[in-house]
């Protein structure tokens, strides 16, 4: 028999939850749970869901069907009790105020708040901080967004498309904030179009598509899932495609005329799950591949096979 | 809530614009209207001076330009924009952003109210007991919250391009039919028989009977009553449906 502690409950727990819009299945029956000090990152194409998941979370949008919990209670009384920050993708300001009084208002709005002045310091808008937050630019409103985020002790962070519209130090010093965060034991849910973000920060990524989730796992282990390697060279003239079509463990298949030099030949780059076969079978059809290349998939090809793979089941 | 509340204030106060035209533009008006004829001329059936009688119609135009055109506006833009789904997000209660704009409105209308007055106490003579003042000043401020429930309810209403010519002929409708801008009594009877109905109308005879040393008449308080229950009811209703929509 096992028994659960109220340390190991989750933060977050969706239970088969579905959200339409009209005949748009914007949620599909998501199912998942966010453990206590987690870096999640929720990767998918665009209207894949990802906002609406979050909006689902934090009890601005309610599920069709299925049950949302946020620390055991419903998001509403997560937030009145301060335990979650969130920036959201269409979260707007206050105009025509200075960013340091809409970052007082989220202190005094805090259950649990942190000084506005340190705030605004790991925001990195301290030095903005008697402009008025209409006449910011895109990346510095978006610190403000984060400083709204962050302005008290919460323990759960949910940021939707954080980095959208900074320039490359911006986001950089950005994910160093938020690795802080992050180390102070906080769990932290963020949506992003960024695989770089997802690889490089996250410690588990949920890959959602057509408000599904089509891998939940770590960085290396969705690479692994996605048809791990990459193996590509070159072939003088003719190629006979049928045949490298029945390699075994092969995933995807692509050849490109390539006339040089040498002569007419082609590029084959091919994908397989397992590639010590794929290319032992290789030089088994007699074939002399040159500039043969095995690579592992990043995380985007990764994350572009399984959803291409998806795309190809419903059709 | 007190320091959205603050917020609000602050940002209000800081609008030129809104203030010229809450604060200045009611009392520019009175004295334009009040000058077309002498001092002494009576009003139709009210025994009351044209400066009189107009001082109340400024007055509640004032109260009513700061709480109907700020928060229509604002409310509508706010929503649009993301601002209230971000509020939504702290622990403040749902109605505490409505409250906030209508409390920081309440104040704008008070120097609006009371400049007014000033001015008709000071350039046209106008003479009244202290307790007509101050009963004035409380029942044109109190009767403004009727159209801050109004300006509430069009923001919640209607989205970005539209907010801004419904706020406007509501606005213009409201003043003009209500008799704040010429005295119904100047009308066409017809016409005088649907200003009867008019919150406006109610609103400005409440001060006008005040000013007779009468009290109030029964219709124009059931008026009031009726209007306010209908623009917060459907204030709530629209505010309730936002909600669920976002
Ligand atoms: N309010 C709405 N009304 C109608 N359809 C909506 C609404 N919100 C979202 N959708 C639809 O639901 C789907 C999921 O949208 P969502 O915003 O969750 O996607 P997303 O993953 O956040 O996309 P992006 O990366 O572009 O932000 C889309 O097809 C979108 O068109
Ligand atoms: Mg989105």
């Amino acid at each position: 028999m096992t028994v659960m502690t109220t340390q190991t409950a989750p933060v977050v727990d969706f239970d088969q939850v579905s959200r339409n819009f009209g005949n748009v299945r914007a949620v599909d029956g998501l199912t998942l749970s966010l453990r206590p000090g987690e870096t999640v990152a929720l990767l998918g194409p665009n209207g894949a869901g990802k906002s609406t998941t979050l909006d689902l979370l934090l009890g601005l949008k309610q599920p069709d069907s299925g049950a949302v919990r946020v620390f055991g209670g419903t998001a509403r009384e997560a937030i009145v009790a301060g335990r979650v920050g969130a920036m959201l993708q269409s979260g707007g300001l206050m105009d025509e105020v200075t960013v340091a009084e809409l970052v007082g208002l989220a202190c005094a709005l805090h259950p649990r708040p942190y000084k506005a002045s340190d705030v605004m310091a790991r925001a990195g808008i301290a030095q903005i901080a008697s402009r008025k937050v209409n006449k910011l630019s895109g990346g510095q409103a978006q610190r403000v967004r984060f400083a709204l985020a962050t302005a008290g002790d919460s323990d759960l962070i949910v940021l939707d498309e954080p980095t959208t519209g900074m320039d490359v130090t911006a986001r950089q010093s950005f994910w160093a904030t938020m690795r802080e965060q992050a180390d102070q034991g906080r769990t932290v849910l963020f949506a992003t179009h960024y695989l770089e973000e997802a690889d490089a920060i996250a410690d588990r990524v949920l890959v959602l598509h057509r408000g599904r989730l089509l891998a939940d796992g770590t960085a290396a282990e969705i690479k692994a899932r996605a048809g791990a390697r990459r193996i590509s060279f070159d072939l003088e003239g003719e190629t006979d495609e049928r045949a490298l079509r029945e390699l075994p463990f092969l995933t995807a298949l692509t050849v490109s005329r390539n006339d040089s030099a040498a002569g007419s030949g082609h590029t084959v780059r091919i994908q397989s799950a397992d590639a010590d076969a794929t290319v032992h079978a290789l030089y088994g059809l007699g074939l002399y591949p040159r500039n043969l290349e095995v690579a592992g998939l990043g995380l985007e090809q990764a994350f572009v096979a399984i959803t291409a793979a998806e795309e190809a089941k419903t059709k | 809530m007190n320091n959205l509340i603050k917020l609000e204030l602050a940002r209000a106060l800081r609008n030129r614009k809104f203030l010229f035209f809450s604060v200045i533009y009611p009392s520019v008006l009175f004295l334009l209207i009040s000058s077309t004829s002498g001092a002494t001329t009576k009003v139709d059936g009210t025994g009351l001076t044209l400066p009189t009688y107009m001082m109340v119609s400024m007055a509640s135009f004032g109260a009513l330009t700061a709480v109907l055109m700020g928060n229509s506006e604002r409310i509508a833009k706010e929503r649009e924009n993301g601002w209230v789904r971000q509020l939504r997000l702290t622990t403040l209660p749902g109605r505490g952003y409505v409250l906030a704009k209508t409390a920081a409105a309440a104040v704008v209308s008070l120097p609006s109210i009371v400049v007014v007055f000033v001015c008709a106490a000071v350039l046209k003579d106008v003479r009244l007991d202290a307790w007509q003042w101050g009963a004035l000043t409380a029942a044109i401020w109190a009767g403004s919250l009727v159209f801050a429930a109004l300006g509430v309810a069009i923001g919640y209403l209607a989205d970005g391009d539209a907010v801004r010519p419904i706020t406007m002929i509501t606005y213009f409708g409201l003043s003009i039919l209500g008799g704040l801008w010429w005295p119904t009594a100047t009308f066409p009877a017809w016409l005088r028989d649907i200003a009867e109905w008019v919150p406006t109308h109610a609103y400005a005879a409440l001060g006008q009977a005040i000013e007779q040393s009468q009290a109030p008449h029964a219709r124009d308080i059931a008026v009031l009553v009726a209007f306010f229950a209908l623009f917060t009811g459907g204030a709530a209703w629209l505010y309730r449906k936002d909600t669920l929509k976002a």
